[in-house]
């Protein structure tokens, strides 16, 4: 080859490398940065700050971003969802959430869809819930506050902001949990502790969990979920962009615009128009027995297959599910085990489902106890 | 070699180089390993007009492809004027089928990074009355004859004074008038000083066009030189025809005359006699001359002499 | 270096003549006799001549047929989709893109995003790759490229010309639709305060400006689009070879999008990043700048890998 053309080739093959390296870097930064930026903390006193951080009377400090959401539980594809909206779709697949956090009683979240948006704003003693695909502007009466410091009711039926799942999984640190701490990763281009929970049980599918603490302030910016035999976090929220300053007042004042459908709803009943499932999850969630604690706890419920609603999206869903679970059966009787890379279920001819982030063997073994 | 033709674009008028194409080794071998030119040396004179001799598929246009940048040479080198100085027409008109004959030499016009802009028209016109497309300019191109397409990338190659002309078998496609013009064309510039290089497959044209030629054959240049020169490689022979045989062939031995032959008619080199004078001596000796002509070596004959091959004799 | 690179680089940097032009007076009268190419008037400079040939350019994209009719079409969508709204009525819209159009019958600005949205994952890239992907390719078809390269353009300078004359068509295309859009919006539907996707209520001057943005977002869309047509169009002779190539790739990349197993793909795909204009729709106005550096990276890597090829390439057509 003339030198000519090597030297001409070379243009595109660097644009290809910057272009790569680009892509690549927000993964192999995280992963191989280099020196330590923050000062050491043990594990103890890392999760003190945390823990501080998080129940602080006065909430995490205000701040905007975006919050990313990944799964990758090695579900069985899911069909096409018409809208990002649908709390399904968060299941597979990648999501954004923009996040305003100005104080406890003001809150913007933004869920963007293709020329949609769905929209949670508080302020104040006002919360309203906007979706553009349906141009309908809901005021949303929360129920009486238990009396709890929980400043403000999760809006989506799956956990979204980093703090309240970082909350989740803190209060599993005990002693069945191997705790370490690194002080090089970089999330969102902050500095981050990581805090890396290992379950000790060797029935848990899950490998570890890292969750990264901003290094001055100390607010969860990312939890990943690793399973077992995978190097990619099967489940990870996390901010991709953040900033620790009060946003504009505009994002929390909202006007139902005019040519809107106005309505008001009781916060429980925000949830897909014409698939009003709380009712049931009410009651679902009184039959809810908790076998074994920590990781390898395992939820047992009645669950009856003839479904209700089978028109829904989600029964659709499960069907599909439903229709690649593999029969399995013992002493206990029989059933379907359905298995991700995180999670196990159980679904037994006999009208229980056991689900938990347990190995198949454990899910039998507390099915036949 | 950036610098020798940057060199030869400034040079001053009095010291023109004494070449206008020279090329070296110049060599290009396909992707598939066929040769289309095989280490070519031209040598086209300052001024000369050059004839690029080759039947269909000798590598003619390839070389003139190369020359114009057009294809990169796998080996060698070659020095040319400056792009901007030279006017081409390769392997037939290309045009905007959509656009007038003056859109379509402006457009080309425009191409040319040192054209000057506010002369364009006025050149364009000039170009066009010169290939007697006139009447014809605001005409699409679409609707233009054979001939007049071939005209019109005459005139795209005039759009400009030029050092060179390349022409890539200009006359085909043009009825015997159309041919007559090109010629005469070619020679018109010729005087103007530009150094005009054009290939053909056609002997008699060349013949009658240039002053120098370069035969190819197969992708190599077998001959070159000017046209005299090469007919000249073998000298005119005298030949007559005549019953005396014996006579008539001892008096040209007598007069001196190379290389007599006698076989059905009796033949010799002329050298530098007259045909009239040897006749006179030839009735003096009383041999009775039935008829006498002097035989010239063409071209052709050079041709078929260097490669075995003959020309198709009208394209 | 081999001897014939270094010829390769004295083609094509034809040499300019470096001599003033009173001078070259004086010699014209001196030696008459001497091809008056020295006696030429000043080159007009290297912008000048640059401008000149992408006016060409230009000229012949605006003027064919072809793309204007493709213009036409283009901007005609709007009219239609105005003229079909305002008759029947959207009462019955429900979700998604029901009240999009909903929206549309309420505000005059909106009827420029329904548009586009309907416009951008197919019609409009299809305008786009005919133009680019014939660039290069019908110049080598109809033979006029060797003509363009012997004048001489330039190879890199022709390739930029041609580029720019794509880009500039991709943001006519956007603008016909845009254009078109707002004219017939503001005929059928009521002019005032535009509703943004998050629920704000904006100025129309504010509606406009934001028209602004994404008409300027789209048009990076497209021009990205572009570079993958021209760099296609630089590997063959067949114009409609190029043309189909790019169409092929459009919608293979857009039913590649309809299965959630490729997620992971989507972030660096083509098409997908065209949608995100609706990041104009949004307040405050959404993130797009993920879109623009895939564009970029986009243009980056198709233009220098059309200039690799382009450069080097025998042109034997």
């Amino acid at each position: 080859m003339r030198r000519g053309t090597i030297v001409r080739w070379g243009v595109p093959i660097a644009a290809a490398a910057v272009i790569g390296a680009a892509v690549g870097a927000g993964p192999v930064i995280a992963a191989v940065s280099g020196e330590p930026v923050l000062p050491e903390r043990t594990a103890a006193q890392l999760l003190a700050d945390a823990a501080a951080a998080v129940k602080k009377a006065g909430g995490p400090p205000a701040m905007s971003g975006t919050v990313q959401q990944t799964a990758s539980l090695g579900l069985p594809a899911l069909p096409a969802q018409g809208g990002t909206a649908s709390p399904l779709a968060l299941l597979s697949g990648s999501h954004e959430v923009k996040v305003w956090y100005g104080a406890q009683d003001r809150l913007r979240i933004a869920l963007p869809g293709q020329m949609s948006e769905t929209n949670l704003i508080v302020n104040g003693d006002q919360t309203w819930y906007w979706d553009s695909g349906t141009n309908t502007a809901t005021k949303v009466k929360l129920p009486a506050k238990p009396e709890g410091d929980q400043p403000l009711a999760t809006p989506s039926p799956t956990d979204l902001t980093p703090q309240q799942v970082a909350e989740t999984f803190l209060d599993r640190v005990n002693e069945d949990t191997g705790v370490s701490v690194t002080n090089t990763a970089e999330v969102a281009g902050r500095s981050v502790y990581q805090l890396v929970l290992t379950p000790k049980a060797q029935s848990s599918l899950v490998k570890e969990v890292r969750l990264a603490l901003d290094g001055e302030n100390y607010v969860p910016l990312q939890v990943q979920v690793f399973a077992k035999g995978s190097a990619e976090p099967a489940f990870q929220v996390g901010f991709t962009q953040v900033t620790f300053s009060p946003p504009a007042e505009e994002n929390f004042a909202f006007t139902p615009p005019a040519g809107a459908k106005v309505e008001e709803k009781e916060f429980g009943q925000l949830q897909e128009p014409g698939a009003d499932h709380s009712k049931e999850a009410e009651k679902a969630a009184e039959q809810v027995k908790v076998v074994g604690n920590g990781w390898t706890s395992v939820a047992v419920l009645p669950f009856k297959q003839d479904g209700q609603a089978q028109e829904s999206r989600e029964a659709q869903a499960a069907k599909l599910i439903l229709d690649q679970a593999t029969p399995v059966s013992g002493a206990w009787g029989s059933g379907k085990m359905i298995k991700t890379k995180l999670v196990t279920a159980l679904l037994t001819d006999d009208g229980r489902l056991l689900a938990g982030a347990v190995t198949p063997d454990e899910l039998v073994k507390v099915a036949g106890q | 070699m950036t610098s020798e033709v940057l060199l030869e674009a400034g040079a001053p008028s009095g010291a023109a180089p004494p070449a206008a194409i020279t090329t070296s080794g110049l060599t290009k071998r396909f992707r598939g390993g066929q040769v289309a030119v095989d280490a070519i040396d031209l040598d086209v004179p300052r001024g000369s007009v050059y004839g690029f001799l080759g039947p269909n598929g000798s590598g003619k246009t390839t070389t003139i492809r190369m020359l114009l940048g057009l294809i990169t040479p796998t080996e060698g080198t070659f020095t040319m004027p400056p792009l901007t100085t030279v006017g081409a027409l390769v392997e037939g008109p290309a045009f905007y089928p959509y656009l007038s004959g003056e859109a379509n030499l402006l457009r080309f016009d425009a191409a040319d990074p040192s054209a000057p802009p506010r002369t364009a028209k006025a050149r364009a016109a000039e170009a066009l009355e010169r290939v007697g497309l006139a009447a014809a300019a605001g005409k699409r191109y679409r609707a233009y004859s054979l001939g007049m397409r071939q005209r019109l990338a005459i005139a795209a190659a005039l759009l400009r004074p030029r050092r060179l002309l390349v022409l890539d078998e200009p006359t085909n496609g043009l009825d015997p008038q159309g041919t007559r013009e090109v010629r005469a064309l070619v020679k018109d510039v010729a005087a103007e000083g530009t150094t005009v290089f054009v290939s053909s497959h056609l002997l008699a044209e060349v013949e009658q066009m240039c002053t120098h030629a370069g035969i190819m054959s197969a992708g190599r240049l077998v001959a070159q030189g000017t046209i005299a020169s090469l007919s000249g490689g073998r000298a005119a022979r005298i030949r007559i025809d005549t019953p005396d045989l014996e006579a008539a062939a001892r008096v040209l031995a007598a007069l001196e005359l190379p290389d007599v032959r006698v076989g059905s008619d009796v033949t010799a080199e002329l050298g530098g006699h007259a045909p009239e004078r040897i006749n006179a001596e030839l009735v003096v000796a009383g041999v009775a001359v039935r008829g006498l002509s002097v035989v010239r070596t063409s071209l052709e004959d050079v041709f078929v002499g260097l490669t075995g091959e003959g020309f198709d004799v009208d394209g | 270096m081999s001897t014939a690179d270094t010829q390769t680089g004295a083609r094509r940097t034809p040499g300019l003549v470096p001599v003033s032009e009173t001078r070259r007076s004086a010699e014209r009268a001196a030696a008459p006799r001497e091809p008056s190419v020295l006696s030429e008037p000043e080159p007009s400079g290297g912008v000048v001549a640059f401008w000149r040939l992408l006016r060409s350019e230009l000229g012949l994209t605006f003027r064919r047929p072809r793309n204007l009719i493709m213009l036409g079409v283009l901007a005609l969508v709007p009219v239609i989709i105005g003229i079909v709204l305002k008759s029947i009525g959207t009462e019955d819209a429900d979700g998604g893109m029901g009240a999009l159009l909903a929206a549309t019958a309420g505000n005059s600005l909106m009827l420029t995003f329904v548009a586009l949205s309907a416009l951008v994952p197919l019609l409009m890239p299809i305008a786009v790759a005919v133009v680019a992907g014939d660039s290069i390719a019908g110049e080598a078809g109809t033979g006029t490229l060797r003509y363009l390269l012997a004048a001489p353009a330039g190879r890199g300078r022709l390739l930029a010309v041609k580029y720019l004359n794509a880009v500039a068509f991709s943001v006519a295309v956007t603008a016909a639709v845009a254009v078109s859009a707002l004219v017939v919006g503001v005929l059928l539907f009521p002019v005032g305060p535009v509703t943004l996707l998050s629920g704000t209520t904006v100025s129309f001057a504010d509606g406009l400006l934001r028209i602004l943005i994404t008409v300027g977002y789209v048009s990076a869309g497209m021009a990205a689009l572009a570079a993958v047509a021209l760099a296609l169009s630089t590997l063959t002779e067949v114009s409609i070879g190029a043309i189909a190539a790019t169409l092929v790739l459009i919608i293979v990349t857009q039913v590649l999008r309809a299965f959630p197993q490729l997620d992971w793909l989507a972030p660096y795909l083509l098409p997908t990043h065209w949608s995100g204009f609706d990041g104009a729709l949004r307040d405050p106005i959404g993130d797009m700048s993920g879109g623009l550096l895939a564009f970029t990276a986009y243009i980056a890597l198709f233009l220098s890998t059309a200039w690799a090829r382009f450069s080097g390439k025998d042109i034997s057509s």
